[in-house]
């Protein structure tokens, strides 16, 4: 494409962009956006690469100017499906060239790459396709964002370097053609992902730039090289101390005509969230209900900033060099919301909201206990009727979250339920009789996150013991005990930042062998409320 | 520790099966409870007590405000028709206590046991189901003994109408059997054989027990029992050889007596055969056993005394 040395080309980028401006409204944006937590055999998956792409994709629609038909969103899917996407984007875009409309596409990836090729479950996209792809691309500008192990590799053939090369420039250009590549780390480097962020350094920073820390230039708008800039500088400021080493996130760059890319638009949303001038300087955390950082800004004292922050309640934290200040804030749709010094108070460290600097964080796991309650009932009619009746339970519940794996919740429960009845057989009937039943139960759920919400999957084992006490003396007390496999699907809200709301449906089989061998099956509707200690 | 989670599942394992059966329960249903073939007998007024026929003195010289004689003797005769059913009965009670051994579709055993009392023997429990029938059988062999060894000591059968223990049903002691079998029953050695036939699914319900005597000891004697809306009981039963009356026959009596739980009671007594056959005596008696009325169809001058009106009325009892 070039072959003008590395200095040179960074010289002339420079000029270019000395002459030009951003410019969002003139383009017509689509966008790939791909996280990927398993990297096949010899790669241990990563926690939060989906979690990544997630809050990528969110970001890009709302502040990126890419509309929702634009924009696709694969998890955990294979090259094909990723190329299959990138086709599909490239024939919309081709048409809307044709059409005479400017066109952008970006293309993230959030996942495990190696050997010279990302790494999407057990297939692989080769560094090298992927850029020839990108490059022939029918699109005036293509960026490439890859967070990935090693992925420095796809950008040191070409203009490779170890620190942002562009000043930050806000002048008046157009028309930049060409192809941007970004990735998280150099060839030699392995990317890391953070607990207490809950998502990788690098896509952790990119989005807390796009969110409006890296508008250094104040004007609104966050361009490619001030995110870029902005999320090398952290990510390698924070990856220093760890036992892996720095991290150096690497750019390529082969763009010719006039023109940065503003890549987000603060003030493409009416909400978010001002911090005046007034404000003292230094750096803002701003913390979701789940504890997790979702954006930082780095505040000059005097100086008015703002963050786009999606409408929610946050809270807000302020380092100082002994203690913290803390306070809450609610960013409301269509609001602009300011915070205000005079709400923060000061905390001890060891009030931290930041979920992953508790030291009961335990490296991203977490507990949580709650209480349930719910009805069981079994589908074959005769058996609820006589036998193991519909009950009303009540319970207690305990769970161990992203213990095993990320997403991945083990459970512990205990239920009882009783009620009273008269049996109706067809030799006997009068017998009035208490009914209860306990159930203890562990269960291995997967969930997926959206938001606040969770819906979740998953297997579930119990130990069921029902048992009946007749009024009639002449009837013996019976019982029953027995394990029961089943499965459990439902959805969770995390309403508050320590309380969940789950509701839940089970299916179980029990096999019953009193009077004889019989499959049984009996589902259960339930409510659990949970607090995270 | 490490061992803890493979302990608690193996118990919980071991926990697992139980006896949480409705066929059982439809099982045991089939078997007569004391409480539902036992006569209810009238309440034990103060002062009251009672000779019985076989201590009067004065045939059926009776007057109005003594005590009743015949209440006394349907006390005494309800007394002893409730051991004859305890004596049936009580060999059915432990199974009630104990889970069957054995479970198939219309089938239930319980054992085989060695026999407490009885050494050298093995005793089971065996009840079949055919649709609502139930036949059950108590069965008792020499130990060592194959399945042809087993006879029946008890055998009985109930045809089940809903409700609990709510049918019909007949049960009876082979006494005769046990003796050739070398398994004496010593309280029960003057029989040859004890049965009860009962239907307990509509009111009144009644409750008919047969002595069969060993070698004719004395004649087959019948006690009838039945019971009627309001706690209203009656007992009918023959008295065979009795000198009622002066004259050179002895009388055959069948004795009707009737009671409300409150102690009032009414007795019929039917002369079948002796010197004044086909008479008829009726009296009546009030809650504290005393006399209030009588009827003799024998006399010309006074056949009645007192006031029929003072007679409950045990309506429900007839037909």
């Amino acid at each position: 494409m070039s072959a003008l040395p590395s200095l040179a080309r960074a010289v002339s980028m420079a000029l270019v962009l000395m002459a030009s401006s951003a410019d969002a409204e003139a383009l017509r944006r689509f966008a790939l956006v791909a996280g990927n937590d398993e990297g096949g055999a010899g790669t241990r998956p990563l926690r939060f690469a989906r979690d990544d792409a997630r809050k990528m994709h969110a970001l890009l629609q709302r502040l990126g100017g890419v509309a929702p038909a634009d924009a696709k969103l694969l998890l955990n899917e294979d090259a094909r499906d990723f190329l299959a996407a990138l086709s599909e984007l490239e024939q919309r875009a081709r048409a809307a060239r044709e059409r005479g409309e400017r066109t952008a596409l970006f293309v993230y990836y959030s996942g495990h790459a190696k050997d010279g090729a990302l790494r999407l479950g057990e297939t692989r996209l080769a560094f090298d396709d992927l850029k020839r792809r990108l490059a022939d691309a029918p699109s005036d500008i293509r960026i490439a964002i890859l967070d990935s192990c090693r992925s420095g590799a796809m950008t040191r053939t070409k203009g490779a370097r170890r620190a942002p090369a562009f000043d930050i420039e806000s002048g008046a250009g157009r028309d930049a053609r060409g192809l941007v590549i970004l990735t998280s780390s150099a060839a030699d480097e392995d990317s890391q992902e953070s607990d207490a962020l809950a998502g990788s350094y690098f896509s952790h920073h990119l989005t807390s730039g796009l969110l409006g820390d890296a508008d250094r230039s104040g004007d609104g708008r966050v361009t490619l090289f001030e995110a870029y800039s902005h999320a090398y500088a952290r990510t390698v400021a924070d990856t220093a101390a760890s036992t892996a080493g720095p991290q150096h996130p690497t750019f390529s760059y082969d763009l010719a005509g006039n023109g940065d890319l503003v890549l987000t638009d603060l003030r493409a949303s009416s909400g978010g969230l001002v911090v005046p001038g007034a404000a003292p300087g230094g750096t803002y955390y701003f913390v979701d209900p789940g504890g997790l950082v979702v954006a930082e800004l780095d505040k000059a004292a005097d100086v008015e900033r703002r963050v786009a922050l999606a409408p929610g309640t946050y809270r807000v934290k302020r380092r100082l060099p002994d203690r913290l200040r803390i306070g809450e804030v609610e960013v409301r749709r269509g609001q602009q919301a300011v915070l205000q010094e005079s709400r923060l108070q000061d905390a001890p460290f060891s009030d931290d909201p930041v979920k992953g600097a508790l030291p009961s964080g335990g490296g991203g796991a977490w507990w949580t206990v709650g209480l349930s309650g719910g009805v069981q009932s079994y589908f074959d009619a005769p058996t609820r009727d006589a036998l193991f009746l519909s009950v009303g339970m009540v319970g207690a519940e305990a769970q161990l979250h992203d213990y095993f794996r990320r997403d991945w919740v083990w459970g512990v429960d205990a239920a009882t339920g009783s009620r009273r009845a008269v049996l109706m057989l067809p030799s006997l009937s009068g017998p009035a009789y208490r009914y209860a039943m306990t159930s203890v139960g562990t269960t291995l759920t997967s969930e997926w996150p959206l938001g606040r919400v969770a819906p979740f999957l998953g297997a579930r084992v119990a130990w069921l013991h029902m048992r009946r006490d007749f009024e009639d003396a002449a009837f013996p007390d019976q019982t029953f005990a027995m394990f029961s496999p089943g499965v459990v699907a439902g959805v969770r809200w995390n309403p508050l930042s320590r309380l969940h709301l789950t509701a839940r449906a089970r299916a179980h089989y029990l096999l019953y062998n009193v009077d004889a061998q019989r499959s049984l099956g009996f589902w259960e509707l339930g409510a659990l409320v949970t607090y995270q200690p | 520790m490490r061992h803890l989670p493979v302990l608690c599942l193996c118990l919980a394992l071991a926990a697992c099966g139980g006896d949480f059966s409705n066929d059982d329960l439809e099982f045991l249903n089939a078997l007569p409870r004391r409480e539902d073939l036992a006569a209810k007998l009238p309440q034990k007024g103060q002062g009251r007590s009672g000779g019985g026929l076989t201590t009067r003195a004065a045939g059926l010289v009776v007057r109005l405000g003594e005590t009743s004689e015949l209440m006394g003797d349907t006390e005494e005769t309800g007394r002893a028709f409730n051991a004859g059913v305890d004596a049936l009965l009580s060999l059915l009670e432990d199974i009630r206590s104990l889970p069957p051994t054995t479970r198939e579709p219309d089938r239930r055993e319980w054992g085989p046991y060695r026999a407490p009392n009885h050494p050298g023997f093995d005793v089971r429990f065996v009840m079949t189901r055919e649709a609502s029938s139930f036949d059950y059988r108590l069965e008792y062999r020499r130990t060592g003994g194959g399945e042809a060894g087993w006879w029946a000591f008890l055998s009985g059968t109930f045809e089940a109408d809903a409700g609990i223990r709510k049918g019909v049903g007949s049960l009876h002691l082979d006494v005769e059997r046990s003796e050739q079998e070398g398994l004496p029953a010593s309280d029960l050695r003057t029989l040859r054989r004890l049965g009860i036939q009962y239907q307990t699914k509509a009111l009144p319900t009644r409750v008919e027990l047969t002595f069969t005597p060993r070698d004719g000891a004395f004649p087959v004697s019948r006690y009838t029992y039945r019971e009627a809306q309001g706690s209203l009981g009656e007992m009918h039963f023959l008295l065979p050889g009795q000198d009622l009356v002066p004259g050179g026959l002895l009388e055959d009596l069948s004795l009707t007596t009737r009671w409300a739980p409150d102690g009032r009671g009414m007795a019929v007594l039917d002369v079948v055969s002796g010197d004044i056959r086909g008479a008829k005596y009726t009296e009546c008696w009030d809650a504290q056993g005393r006399v209030t009325f009588t009827a003799r169809s024998w006399d010309f001058f006074n056949p009645t005394e007192g006031e029929r009106s003072t007679c409950p009325d045990f309506s429900a009892l007839d037909g």
